[in-house]
Parts: C-alpha cells; structure tokens; sequence
C-alpha cells in the first residue's frame, strides 16, 4: 500500500514584472514614499559604484573585483530589510547590503585593492566581511543565529550565496542544521544562473534552488529577484518569521549576471548573447524607475539630484581609497594573534628591515 | 568545596569542561554524541546532564558543519568547545578551520576572532578500525593564527585544557587516547589553568634531552628510567604546546646536554620533529655533540591495528637511537 | 523475568499439546537449544529458544494444551547490565595505577635569547658584541642596530681619568708591544774604564767607532732578521740608530753607512739630529734602515738596563751613567772613569759567543786612549 509521505510546494513571487505592471497590490511597506525612494536610490548608487570599481580596476588601480551589475536589488532589499542589530552575512556581491550596514565603499575598495583594513569596518559591528570560499559563510550564519538563540535575542541572521554554492556541502550542512535548530536565519540565494561559465542547469537537477529547504524541513520560496518590491517583501517577510522564532526560510531570488564573474573572467566566452540581451531587459532599476514615474514619486530632478549625489558619493570614496597609504609591513604580523607569540618577533623584525632597505 | 580526585585524562577532560561550563556561560560544547552519550569516550560524560541541552548538545553528522558553527559562535562572542570525534574525521573540518578560524583576527584586523577549542582524540595503539588512529598535528601546527595543545597526563590535560578555553584565539586541543586511562592522578579542580606555550619538563638529566609529546611521553619516560640503569641520564621534556613552540626551554636543555632525541607517533617527514630539529641547529649548533635525532612513526598510513604496536616508537627503539648517539 | 509465549507454530493453529520436555528449572540454555517438543494437529514440533539464559518457570507438564500466545516458559532476567566499554572502536588500556604528576614548568632562568636579525648579528660580530648581554630598544624587545652601536662605542669608552697615548707615545707602544711578541732578548752587562781618554773626548763618537769595530768582528749584531720565514740579512755598511729623548718621547735618527763620515761630520750629524728632534722637523726617511742602535740613557740616572730590540734588529747598546768608582791598579786601589755598558741581543738570531766577543772588541775599543 503506497500513501504519499510528503509532497512540497514551491511558491513564486513577483510584484512588479519587467514591464513595471504591477501584478499584484502593493505591499505595506510601499506606502512609505521615502522607503520606496531609498530602495531606488541605494540601487543607483550601487550601479555607479560598480561601474567606478571595474574601471579602477582596468586602470590599474585596484586588484580582481566582483561586479553586482543587474542584480542590485536583492543586496538592495537585504539592507533594507534588516534591523540594525541584525547580523548580515555575505558572499562577494552584495555591497548594496553593506553600504546600508555601515561598510563604506572605500572600505570594499580597499578589501579588492589588496588592504585587510577592508574589512575592518570602522562602525565596528559584527556582519561577516566578504566570503570568497564558496558556501562556507553558510555555517557561519547558522553559528552566529545559534548564539541569538543561545542568548534568548531577538536578533536575526541573513546569509548569502550564489546559485554554484548550492552544490557545495557546507551549504547543505547549513541548511539541516538551520532546520533540525530552529535557527534564526534566513538564507539568500542570488540565483544570477551563472556559476562563473557553468549554467544553473548544469549545476543540479533539482527543479527550482528553493526546494532543497525542503530536504531541510523548512520553507522555500523562489522570487524574481529583480523586482524590489517583491524580493524587499518576500525578504523582509523571511526575517520576521525568523524573529518571531518560527524558524529559517529558504529564499531564491531570480536575476542573471549582467557582467563577468570577476573583473578577470570575460563571460563573453560562454554566456549567449542573445540571452544576455534579452535578460538585460528585465534588469531590476529600469523597470523600478518606470514604476516611481508611474507613481509620480520620481521627476526628472530628482532623477538628476539622485545620479549626481551617487555620483558625488562614489568619487569621494574613491578619493579615499587612493589617497589612504600602504599599511606598515609590521601589519601583517601583529594581527594573528591578541598578542604576538615570540616566534613572530624575530621575523617581523626582519621584514621591517627589508621593508626599509628599500 | 575543591574536590581532588584521582582521574584518568578523560576524566581530567570531562573536569576541565565542567569547571569552564560553571564559570563562563558563554561556554558551549557540542559535537557527535557528546549529549546523552557522553562522547564516544566519556570525555563529555554527565555534562549534559549537570548543564542542560542549551549548553552540551549533540549536533548533525557534519564535520565541516561543527567546524563552521564554531566559527559563527565564536564571532559572536561565545566559546565553543567543539568536539571532532576522532582526529581522522576532522579533515571534512579543515576548511572551516584553515580558512576562517585561524585568519578571521588577521583579515578584520583584529575586529572579528574566533575563541574556539576545536578538540579531538588522537593517535593509534588502541586497535581501533582504519581512520581511528590518525596523528596529523603537522598539518596544523603549520597554519598560522592557529594553536595545538597535545597533553600527556591527566593533571596536565586538566589545565591545559582550561587555559585553551580561555585562550581568545582558537586551539587544536588533541587528546591522545591510547592513554585516556592508562594512568589515574590526583587533580584539584581548582580552576587554575597551565601557561600555553610552555614546555614541561618531566625529568632532569645531563646526558641526552628526549623531547615528546602525547602518548608518546609514556615510552620515553620508560626508555629514559631504563637509560638511567645504564649511566645515560635524559632529560625528558613534554612538549605540550606544540605551537606556539617553548623553543627556549628546548634550546636550555640542550646546551646543557648537547645531544637531543625527539620522539613523536605522527610520520617522519614533515613531522612537528623536522620543525623543532632545524630550530635547535639554528641557534645553538655549537652545543651540539651529536646531530638531533628522530624517533617518529614511519612515513606510512597507520598499519591496521594488527602490525600497529611496532609502528609507534617503541621504548627499544628510543633507547638504541639514545645508545647511538652517546659515545 | 522474561516470559516466551507459545509461538504460532504454523497457519494460524489455536493450540498445542505438550509432548516432551527437553530442559527443566535451572537448566542454562544457548540461543536455538530446543526447548520442548509440542503435538499440533498436524506434526510433533520442536520449539528453540528464543534466547540465552537460565530456565525459570515451565508452563505446563507432558499432556497439557498450550493455547497459541499464551505463556509456555520463562528465563531469569538478565540482571547483569553490560558494562560500559567506554569506547566505540577497540579497547582502552586502564589501569589503577595512581600516581602525582611530578613535572616543571619551562627552565629554571627567565632569561631570553636575544632576539635581532641577521644583519645586526652580522654587525655585532664585527663590532664583538655580545648579544645576549644587551637589551633591546626595538619593539617588542628587539636589538636594533643602534643597541649594538652604542654598546660598542661605551665599550670603547675610557674609564674616567684615562687619556689616550697619541702621537709619539702611542708609536712607542706598539713598536714595545711588537718587540715583546716576537723578540727573544738576552742582556749582557759589563764596564769600560776610560781612565786613559784624553780630555774632551767625544764620548758618542767613541761609542761609533767601539760598535764599528766590533761588528767588524761579529757582523752577526749587525742584521735584520726575518721572523716569518726565519732568515736574517748581515749588513757590512753600518746604519746606526741614534737613541735621542724630546720632550715627545723617544727619536731614533739613523746615521747611514757610518765608515763614511769623518769624525767632525759624526759630530756635525748628531747636533743636527738632536736639533731636529727638538724641532720635530726631522725628516722621516732619517729614521729608517737603522741595523743597530745606540742609546745612552745614563744622562740622568742609571747604570744598566735591559734595552728593547726594535725588529728587524737583532741587538742595541745601551750606556748607563758614566760614574768614578775605586778600581784596583797593580796592587793599589785608584779612582777611574767608569762606562757602564749593557747589550741586549735577540737571540733567535745571535749567538752568546757572538754577542760576548761583540761587547768584549766594544769594550777594548772604548779602553784605548
């Protein structure tokens, strides 16, 4: 005798499709004009800045970088969504998130352009920097929403991940025990279908990345990731179930990667170009503008005062970033450690010597 | 109320835990059957019990996992004592450990750490099945920003293991197993910890400075009381923090001895020995009277349990490499 | 106690007839040993045990009819737990031995090795610092290059009151220090009456011609020897170094090839030698290639010494205080002139019987008139 012994489903979400119709009522939060114009400014000035790092890395100026071209409205709606005290959790391409947290832009110039001073984000708060081994910022996210559980806080962790990251181990690893803990996190994926050169069909077989919650006990929901609205709503959604202790939630969010994997990959190579023109048509800030026009909450001065103050705001950063100095050699010895084991004193010594040779 | 208790070094384990889980609520032990079970050897036995399933629980099977969830913890402001159950089930972990619990201080900038005591049994001789038995403390002795603490003796592991908890950077806390209860000691559980970093020094001598660590200790000590009966007085030094290393208790020794034998489970090549030899001919080659030796595993995959016994250094070997050196 | 209830033996049988019992009360049983055998409809049937253990009730005797499911016999419960191995893989060795952990903690001193980089090692060397008696003013403790220089110009510091030789002094120093290296000296001591001189004898030029004659005699005194290949040179011209004291310290001008001067001109070269040295303005070649030197220091005080060799020389004269003592004179005792005199020779290079045929050819020379 055969009985079903569990089915799943997967809801989709969208508000605002590629036309700007809006395909169902606004959320709550749409009613704050302010907070619909910080979600489209905060997208504008993370456009510019990416543009602004490509081409200081092509000049020579800063090391490999990680674009966020076309996908800027998930990181968008993640900083928006989050309180204060929550934890943020990244991968490589969700500056639109920490710029909201308090990282300066300088800060993610410098961390690509070589200085660990990068990550020492200076408004000291506890969100995870940038994570380059595929997934494992995962756990990290699960141990940090273990000890708001541990501590009986109201706190919530948001972590991040590329669609490849879904096939790595500690992503699984994460999510179980995120379900068998109850644990207070929310899992993010920008599914941007590439995976560097390899595409999401040849990543997994599984139908939509949402569903491999369900392997873990708990919801998941798949979202087009370029529409703010919807991913602001879905997201912000995912964190208070989280807060009210209910547990973790699954979020894929649907977009495409508008640029190579890095500043060292020419997606030219692989990515069809008549997908990539096609998927440039439904990237998330076109279509945003539109529906601010629509609603009359944008003019073209507000336009223009928008791209100039991020275009302001970008420079000065970036300003920043070239004009801070090298850091000592001794750096890179005194920080392993609260305080220097012997064996570092004699090397640390020589490497000022050598530094100062010149 | 101190209790002395006369335990073995599980035992002198599970004591340290309990002290540090009563003292510091920001403590947290968890790992593969350390709840109801107590660990597959006892180590967390009755803990979960005296402290709740909020502060000793089992987790998933997923090394990797218990690794990450440490790092996550300790970013935050607890202590994790996470628990691998055997040292050749770790390398799932190494990740985790490699790249992120060990550079997490040095890529913020000192504004992000990780508190956490990874801790795992270790070493062979107990005829276990394959993977039981692994001594790869080389591999993380040569990762920087990490920390390995292997202790010897039951009063040792007890204050070792305190001042690894407490210690705010992380720790490879290795517990060798073939001598989990070979021996029982009085251990006060006065909460007082050990200085990391320190050699011990077990017995003094003028002839031959043996250097070893974890249950090797045991056979050098033995090798070292029957040299005596034959006129060669060692000087045994137990290791102990096997990084950062005591090279200047070493190199104290053997300047007064000028020969040195270091005795070590784990293979040949690569091994912590190569590291503490090329140290000691660095700075006090003139002491020297003989090249240092080695006494160490053979650079084989750990013999299933049958061949085991004469893979670990034997009490004869040490003594005939001591025998060697003296003219 | 652990109850075995009476099986179904096969398709659903109500009942079964006991027909032979194969254990009793008390008997221990193995896994699958028979039990009993039971009479059904259709067979005898033996029952195995279902597990191991000691019999403890039997529910029926030969005859009686068991109802399917219900109690057929039963075995002593298992009162022993199973102890607790304390591992999950192979064996731990335990013992009760118990005894203190006797051990101490690092070495005995606290002291540190120096901690510096190979460029100032290298440094220290050079300067022959000890660097384990230094301490660091780098961070952390470090010895920095300037730790070790400051250390070696305090080393070379002199104590309070101390003034460096210089200049004329110093030469006098280190040629002292070179002669007593390398030189082997022998001093013989011995006088010359010159009761029979005339008056206004030119005591130095005297001096001149007693060494003339006697290195005629033994040339061996007249030699630069040549300690690294252990050779010496005799000279048949006469290049005597003149001992002259000034106010500096000790000038040696050297009157070249002797036998070619008159003794006016002997006379004429030392009063120009000893202006000169007054003057500092003796000109430096005047001083070299003496092969054998002169000094008479007794203008003062003294009578004897032992003079220093000056190498490559190989001997010097020295002539003490000229003095009036009471000498015997066929059987009566007369006040003479007396010249004290000391030789000292190196003598890796000179022979004694040189040296005394030498002095003794000086002293008959000096006694003529």
């Amino acid at each position: 005798m055969t009985t079903v012994a569990a089915r799943f489903e997967i809801p989709f979400i969208q508000i605002l499709n590629e036309k700007a119709e809006l395909k169902t009522p606004l959320p709550e939060f749409a009613n704050d004009k302010t907070t619909l114009l910080n979600l489209y400014r905060n997208m504008v000035e993370t456009r510019i800045f990416d543009k602004k790092a490509i081409a200081l890395q092509r000049t020579g100026k800063m090391g490999t970088y990680a674009p966020i071209n076309g996908q800027e409205a998930i990181s968008t709606a993640i900083g928006n969504a989050l309180h204060k005290d929550d934890v943020f959790i990244p991968y490589y391409r969700d500056y639109a998130a920490q710029f909201q947290r308090g990282v300066k832009m300088s800060d993610i110039l410098s961390y690509w352009g070589g200085d660990e001073r990068g990550s020492d984000y200076s408004t000291n708060n506890k969100d995870m920097p940038i994570c380059v081994p595929i997934a494992s910022q995962c756990l990290h996210a699960a141990g940090i929403a273990f000890s708001f559980k541990y501590r009986n806080q109201d706190r919530v962790a948001l972590v991040t991940i590329g669609d490849g990251g879904t096939s790595e181990g500690d992503f699984y690893e994460a999510i179980n025990v995120a379900g068998v803990w109850n644990l207070p996190v929310v899992f993010v994926i920008n599914n941007n279908k590439w995976a560097i050169s390899v595409s999401i069909s040849k990543q997994t077989a599984a139908k939509t990345l949402a569903q491999k919650a369900i392997a873990a006990g708990f919801d998941g929901v798949q979202v087009d990731g370029n529409d703010i609205l919807a991913t602001r709503l879905v997201i912000g959604e995912a964190i208070e179930k989280a807060r009210r202790k209910e547990g973790p939630t699954l979020i894929e969010a649907l977009s495409y990667r508008l640029s190579d994997h890095t500043t060292a990959d020419d997606a030219t190579r692989y990515q069809p170009k008549d997908e990539v023109d096609s998927a440039s048509l439904k990237e998330p800030i076109g279509r945003y503008k539109k529906f601010l026009e629509q609603q009359n909450i944008l003019d073209d001065n507000l336009e223009k005062e928008i791209l100039e103050s991020s275009t302001e705001k970008v420079q000065k950063s970036v300003d920043e970033y070239l004009q801070k100095s090298t850091q000592p050699i001794s750096s890179i010895f005194d920080y392993h450690y609260e305080s220097i084991p012997d064996y570092l004193i004699e090397q640390r010594a020589i490497a000022m010597e050598d530094v100062n040779r010149g | 109320m101190l209790i002395v208790a006369d335990i073995t070094l599980v035992e002198a384990v599970t004591q340290a835990l309990a002290f540090e889980l009563a003292n510091d609520d920001s403590v947290v032990v968890f790992g593969e059957d350390v709840g109801k079970n107590g660990g597959v050897f006892r180590a967390t036995a009755g803990l979960q019990e005296r402290f709740g399933e909020s502060r000793v629980f089992d987790s998933p099977l997923a090394e990797s996992m218990i690794a990450g969830l440490a790092v996550g913890m300790s970013v935050q402001g607890l202590k994790p004592v996470a628990e691998f159950q055997f040292m050749g089930f770790i390398f799932p972990a190494m990740n985790q450990i490699i790249a992120h619990a060990a550079r997490m201080r040095n890529r913020t900038r000192g504004r992000l750490s990780c508190p956490i005591v990874f801790r795992a049994p270790f070493g062979g001789g107990i005829r276990a099945p394959e993977h039981h038995s692994e001594s790869t403390e080389a591999l993380f002795a040569h990762i920087p920003g990490l920390q390995v603490v292997i202790p010897s003796s039951p009063k040792r592991a007890y204050g070792l293991l305190l001042a690894a908890i407490r210690n705010p950077d992380p720790v490879i806390f290795l517990e060798p197993k073939r001598i989990y209860r070979l021996v029982k000691q009085p251990v006060e559980d006065d909460g007082k910890a050990l200085p990391l970093g320190k050699c011990f020094r077990l017995r003094e001598g003028t002839d031959l400075t043996l250097i070893s660590w974890g249950a090797s200790v045991h056979e050098t000590m033995l090798a070292a009381k029957e040299l005596a009966e034959d006129g060669i007085y060692c000087e045994v030094l137990d290791v102990a923090t096997i990084k950062p290393l005591d090279i200047e208790t070493i190199l104290d020794s053997v300047e007064r001895t000028g020969r040195c034998i270091i005795v070590h489970e784990a293979a040949k090549t690569g091994g912590v020995g190569a590291e503490i030899s090329a140290q000691i001919m660095e700075n006090c080659m003139s002491s020297l009277i003989a090249p240092v030796q080695r006494v160490t595993g053979y650079d084989v995959t750990m013999p299933y349990f049958q061949l085991e016994k004469f893979y670990l250094p034997s009490v004869a070997r040490i003594k005939e490499t001591a025998m060697s050196i003296m003219e | 106690m652990d109850i075995f209830n009476l099986p179904d033996l096969g398709e659903g049988l109500p009942d079964a007839e006991i027909h032979e019992w194969f254990v009793k009360v008390g008997d221990s049983v193995k896994i699958d040993d028979p039990l009993v055998s039971m009479e059904t409809a259709k067979a005898v049937v033996d029952v195995p045990s279902p597990q191991e253990g000691i019999i403890a009730k039997i529910y029926g005797q030969v005859g009686d009819v068991i109802k399917t499911g219900a109690p057929l016999i039963s075995f002593e419960a298992n009162v022993t737990k199973p102890l607790d191995k304390g591992t999950v893989v192979g064996n731990l060795e335990e013992s009760n031995d118990i005894s203190e952990d006797i051990f101490t903690i690092g070495k005995d001193s606290n002291k540190k090795r120096a901690i510096t980089t190979p460029i100032v090692r290298i440094l220290a060397k050079k300067l022959n610092i000890d660097l384990n008696l230094l301490k660091g003013t780098g961070e952390h403790g470090v010895i920095t290059r300037d730790d070790v220089e400051k250390a070696a110009n305090k080393k070379n510091e002199l104590p309070e009151g101390y003034e460096p030789l210089r200049g004329v002094r110093r030469s006098m120093l280190n040629s002292m220090v070179e002669s007593h290296r390398e030189v082997v000296p022998v001093s013989i001591f011995d006088e010359v009456d010159i009761s029979a001189w005339y008056e206004n004898t030119d005591i130095t030029v005297r001096l001149i011609h007693a060494i003339s004659d006697a290195i005629k005699k033994e040339p061996a005194l007249n030699a630069w020897f040549n300690s690294s290949h252990g050779a010496r040179k005799c000279f048949n011209e006469l290049n005597l170094g003149l001992a002259m004291d000034s106010d500096e310290g000790l000038f040696v001008p050297v009157i070249h090839d002797v036998a070619k001067h008159s003794d006016k001109d002997l006379r004429q070269i030392i009063n120009d030698y000893k202006n000169q040295v007054q003057s500092r303005a003796i000109p430096a070649d005047k001083l070299k290639g003496a092969t054998i030197t002169l000094s008479n220091f007794g203008k003062f005080s003294g009578r004897f010494a032992s003079p220093i060799i000056v190498p490559p020389m190989v001997a010097i004269l020295a002539v003490g205080k000229l003095y009036e003592a009471v000498v015997p004179n066929k059987g009566n005792f007369e006040a003479h002139r007396l010249l004290p005199l000391s030789l000292s020779f190196d003598h890796r290079a000179v022979t004694g019987g040189e040296a005394t045929r030498f002095l003794g050819v000086v002293i008959e020379s000096l006694q003529k008139p």
